[in-house]
């Protein structure tokens, strides 16, 4: 199983561990990501596009083009990276006129691009290529009794109009994992919220509200940890949660992981190489719980 | 919510040829296939932070209401979520409708009811093209009201935390043929001056 790999900006710097437990994850689990060399910004959602659409879709395009000498589907791990580069794709496919312009500006750059890479969500990859009978046969450390709140947030399944491999209203492919894994995974009405994403940088207090929300659902279903696929999502949920308890004044506590970061615990990998230290809340209550119990050290 | 149906009555600035410019961009060609449901009123995670409903900043763009959409602090609050367009029945890509609503309300200086939104859109494309990719400390100094004291003790704490967890690296991670992305940003500049 062997893949263009797309990291993305987040994944570089404040989701260093998603990539470094994903990297962990596919040691076990056979998969090869191919770096896509020299790649660039994926043209973002709205921060780049709001600004100039073409100029977003031509950077979505200039990694196209890059990718598609590797003839290989594109994988990323990042939710939003996926859907800018999904619907970059999308929209140049179906109007003419946007694929002429932004063939112009390629052009001018020296670059030829076709639009014809399939894009695609790691936990994709893991559900329909891996598998999650292949994924329970890996495991070492089953996390009995670990009670999960699987949080998808937006990108990853919506909107179904532009690439979706789950349900937009009750996704489960997360949740199929943590059962793999041997934990449960808990069923709540807000697993798709918003978080706010990048409102963090400009409305705070809108996004701290929505966060909010987030956090306190999964506390009240009990969770002992929420897991999440999005570097936005879990530097607002984690990062976060501590302006979060001070500005309505909770005192919340919630662990939150990536889900690789999961299965490597689950696959008894090393913590360290799965970035454990790097998370802002702390993960004692949930690494007590684990037979053995794991210690982490808490700098990086 | 009627009343913000008589805000609109009420006031009469009509642009005629609004319509007409936002169904020229790539989402906008839906906006008159709206049926005003109310689904993505009511399915918008962020419509405690806004002034119009998403169903009615479309309404106010049939209508021709330019000055007020633009002014709007919905179309900066939007978080490009994607909730209304999986529900929405006609297909109509809201996000994107609200994206091309904030390049319009910068392209016509239109002062925005939260000032750091467009600051963070250039500063944002700026860094992306400088380096051809983020760097979030830099995008976070550019946003910064360094006339607060505050704030900016605020947002040292802030960062010396996520530089303590690895979080945030001090040199920008920069690509290496950034002869291809200063191309892509002159050309695709050029299309935004011919638009206007």
């Amino acid at each position: 199983m062997k893949y263009a790999y797309f990291p993305g900006c987040s994944v570089e710097a404040s989701a260093h561990e998603y990539g470094m437990s994903c990297m962990a994850v596919n040691k076990v689990l056979g998969i090869e990501l191919v770096e896509i060399p020299d790649w660039n910004c994926c043209g973002s959602i709205d921060a780049v596009h709001a600004y100039n659409p073409e100029l977003s879709l031509s950077l979505s395009a200039r990694n196209f083009s890059i990718a598609e000498t590797m003839n290989m589907d594109i994988v990323t791990l990042c939710s939003a990276c996926f859907f800018t580069l999904s619907r970059a794709s999308k929209m140049l496919h179906e109007d003419p006129n946007l694929k002429g312009a932004v063939d112009k500006i390629m052009n001018d750059a020296g670059l030829k691009f076709t639009g014809e890479s399939k894009i695609r969500h790691y936990l994709d990859v893991l559900i329909n290529d891996v598998g999650p009978s292949k994924i329970a046969e890996k495991v070492k450390v089953p996390l009995k009794g670990l009670k999960v709140a699987p949080y998808y947030g937006c990108l990853l399944v919506r909107p179904p109009q532009v690439r979706s491999f789950d349900d937009p209203e009750h996704p489960k492919s997360m949740d199929r994992i943590i059962e793999a894994i041997g934990a449960q995974s808990l069923d709540y009405p807000d697993k798709t919220r918003c978080c706010g994403a990048s409102l963090v940088l400009t409305d705070e207090s809108v996004m701290l509200e929505m966060t909010k929300d987030v956090l306190m659902s999964a506390r009240a279903i009990g969770a002992d940890c929420i897991v999440t696929p999005c570097p936005m999502c879990h530097f607002n949920l984690d990062a976060k949660q501590a302006d979060v308890e001070d500005h309505f004044d909770l005192n919340i506590d919630m662990p939150i992981l990536y889900f690789t970061q999961l299965m490597g615990l689950a696959f008894g990998l090393n913590p360290k190489d799965l970035g454990l230290g790097r998370n802002v809340v702390s993960l004692k209550a949930i690494l007590e719980k684990l037979k053995p119990p794991i210690e982490v050290a808490a700098k990086v | 919510m009627a009343h913000t149906q008589t805000n609109v009555i009420m006031n009469q600035k009509v642009d005629s040829s609004f319509l007409e410019e936002m169904e020229k961009t790539a989402a906008g060609k839906k906006i008159l296939d709206c049926i005003q449901c109310g689904i993505c009123a009511g399915s918008c995670h962020a419509r405690f932070a806004m002034d119009y409903s998403p169903m009615q900043i479309i309404k106010m763009v049939q209508l021709g209401l330019k000055e007020d959409v633009l002014s709007s602090s919905s179309i900066w609050i939007c978080a490009s979520c994607y909730t209304c367009t999986s529900r929405c029945p006609r297909g109509i890509d809201i996000p994107l409708v609200m994206s091309s609503l904030k390049n319009k309300a910068m392209e016509n200086k239109v002062p925005a009811k939260i000032p750091t939104k467009p600051k963070f859109h250039k500063g944002f494309t700026e860094i992306v093209g400088k380096y051809g990719r983020m760097h979030e400390p830099q995008l976070q100094i550019k946003l910064m009201k360094k006339t607060n004291p505050n704030e900016v003790l605020n947002n040292m704490a802030f960062g010396f935390q996520m530089l303590r967890k690895g979080k945030v690296k001090i040199t920008p991670s920069k690509i290496k043929r950034t002869k291809e992305i200063e191309a892509i940003f002159k050309g695709a500049q050029k299309k935004e001056e011919v638009k206007k």
